[in-house]
């Protein structure tokens, strides 16, 4: 049984910041509502006692692609349909085009929102690891404030943010990785569509003069939250991309899984396809990367 | 109580109702319009498809509220009348229909992608999805028409007449189309 709310409908920017502002703390933000709507419909705890919505769908200045400068500037509620019909998001952020196509269906992506995969925090919000690879940063805002933080930043805990009551997140925006770079993104859920992910990976590397020059790995639904491997970027840098090489980083990338989460029951199917899967995306790459850095370096 | 205003199945509606009824609801209990199924109620199933500005969107998953001036179609706006569209003639042909729960939704669906819709808004809209926008442009592939379907589960016709279904219709539709285009510059 749904519970009952109001439903407030601001007509810009200003007016849902200022609806925020002077409402309770049982008030809520809701864009594409795929979560929210059934999460009420079924009780859920996390939804419990929500008095007011805000809904942002009229919100002109947060929706669009925009790109400025040597950046993609995604407003909090565009949609992943619009997400996939962007030629530039197609063509400058492909990891972020192709994890956008993994998400529930297209009566689903016609309405969710690339905020609305994030603000929740989930561990399986499928498009995070990418952005966390793209190092995308978030532009949030109050009536009297504005900020910018790193998404890694703003993903404190499991269903937790930091993101206070009178704000919203207004904009995404992602660095276009120099031309060198070259990615992958993986999703294993239990069917190919309309699924929940399982396992996430996101892989964005750059080769220079032989040796790695940047690699940046991310994990989703196998980490509490979509989480960056620093240490393991590190350890890589510089080295050769040898096989042997490539499978020690792929097995070390399932040992830091393995110590993050702790041994659970589904560990044992998990921790080789993280290890067997992210060695394939390394060497299904490795062509497109070798033929990148020849044409840099002609 | 809210007040309402939009377009359903081509006629501008006016109702009060209260914020958290869904759009399912709405539609089936207030306009009687009972083509559209709950079978989910969570946004997997696809049975409660409807199309929202020309896009296929589940209707379980939006609040009545958020309806408020827009363009909606059921199944029960995509016939004329009592004549039917290609697709629900081929959707008979082919037997894509079994016991008929899922069918409303994948009509729907499958209208989007192929773009045939009567309600369908003229205004040239940049934010319109890609399988409204396909109208008037070559033949889905198998794999497009497959993910424009994602979201309808049927459970009777294991899906392979259903895609014929559509397949046809878009040949049909783009034959049409073809000769339309000849007709006019002969």
């Amino acid at each position: 049984m749904m519970p009952s709310f109001e439903i407030l409908f601001p007509k810009d920017l200003k007016e849902a910041l200022s609806m925020l502002a002077s409402s309770g703390k049982n008030t809520r933000i809701i864009a594409g509502g795929t979560d929210i709507i059934p999460g009420m419909n079924q009780e859920s705890n996390r939804f419990k006692n929500t008095e007011v919505l805000v809904d942002i769908n009229k919100v002109s200045e947060i929706k669009g692609v925009q790109l400025v400068r040597d950046r993609i500037s995604i407003g909090a509620a565009e949609t992943f349909s619009g997400i996939l019909q962007n030629p530039v998001i197609q063509k400058e952020l492909p990891l972020l085009w192709k994890s956008a196509g993994t998400i529930g269906s297209v009566q689903i992506r016609n309405r969710a929102t690339i905020a609305g995969n994030f603000v929740n925090n989930a561990p399986c919000a499928d498009t995070v690891p990418v952005m966390l690879v793209y190092n995308s940063t978030i532009e949030i805002e109050s009536l009297s404030s504005k900020r910018e933080i790193t998404l890694n930043e703003f993903l404190s805990a499991p269903y937790k943010i930091k993101l206070n009551k009178d704000e919203i997140v207004t904009r995404i925006n992602i660095p276009i990785p120099p031309k060198k770079f070259v990615g992958d993104f993986y999703k294993l859920g239990r069917r190919r569509a309309v699924a929940i992910s399982r396992i996430t990976l996101a892989l964005l590397m750059s080769f220079n003069s032989n040796v790695i020059d940047e690699i940046r790995i991310a994990s989703g639904a196998v980490t509490p939250i979509g989480t960056r491997f620093f240490d393991l970027e590190k350890f890589a840098k510089g080295k050769k991309m040898e096989d042997q090489f490539l499978r020690t980083l792929a097995s070390k990338l399932g040992e830091q899984i393995l110590q993050i989460t702790g041994l659970r029951w589904s560990s044992e199917y998990k921790l080789p396809v993280v290890q067997q899967m992210f060695y394939q995306m390394l060497k299904g790459i490795e062509p497109v990367l070798l033929r990148q850095a020849r044409i840099e370096s002609d | 109580m809210i007040e309402l205003k939009f377009i359903l199945n081509g006629k501008e509606v006016k109702i009060v109702t209260e914020p958290n009824i869904r759009l399912i609801e709405l539609l089936r209990e207030r306009f009687d319009l009972t083509g559209t199924k709950e079978g989910c109620g969570i946004g997997e199933c696809g049975a409660c498809t409807v199309l929202m500005n020309g896009r296929a969107v589940n209707s379980c998953l939006l609040f009545a509220a958020q309806a408020e001036g827009s363009e909606i179609v059921t199944i029960e706006g995509i016939s004329n009348g009592d004549a039917l569209t290609p697709l629900q003639k081929n959707f008979l042909l082919y037997g894509a229909v079994q016991c008929g729960f899922c069918t409303p939704g994948m009509i729907l669906s499958a209208s989007a992608l192929l773009g045939q819709n009567p309600n369908l808004p003229t205004r040239s809209d940049p934010a319109l999805s890609g399988e409204t926008r396909r109208a008037g442009q070559a033949s889905p592939t198998e794999e497009e028409i497959k993910d424009a379907l994602a979201g309808n589960l049927c459970r009777c016709t294991g899906y392979k007449q259903i895609i014929e279904a559509v397949k046809e219709t878009a040949k049909e539709l783009s034959l049409e189309r073809r000769h339309f285009e000849n007709g006019k510059t002969t």
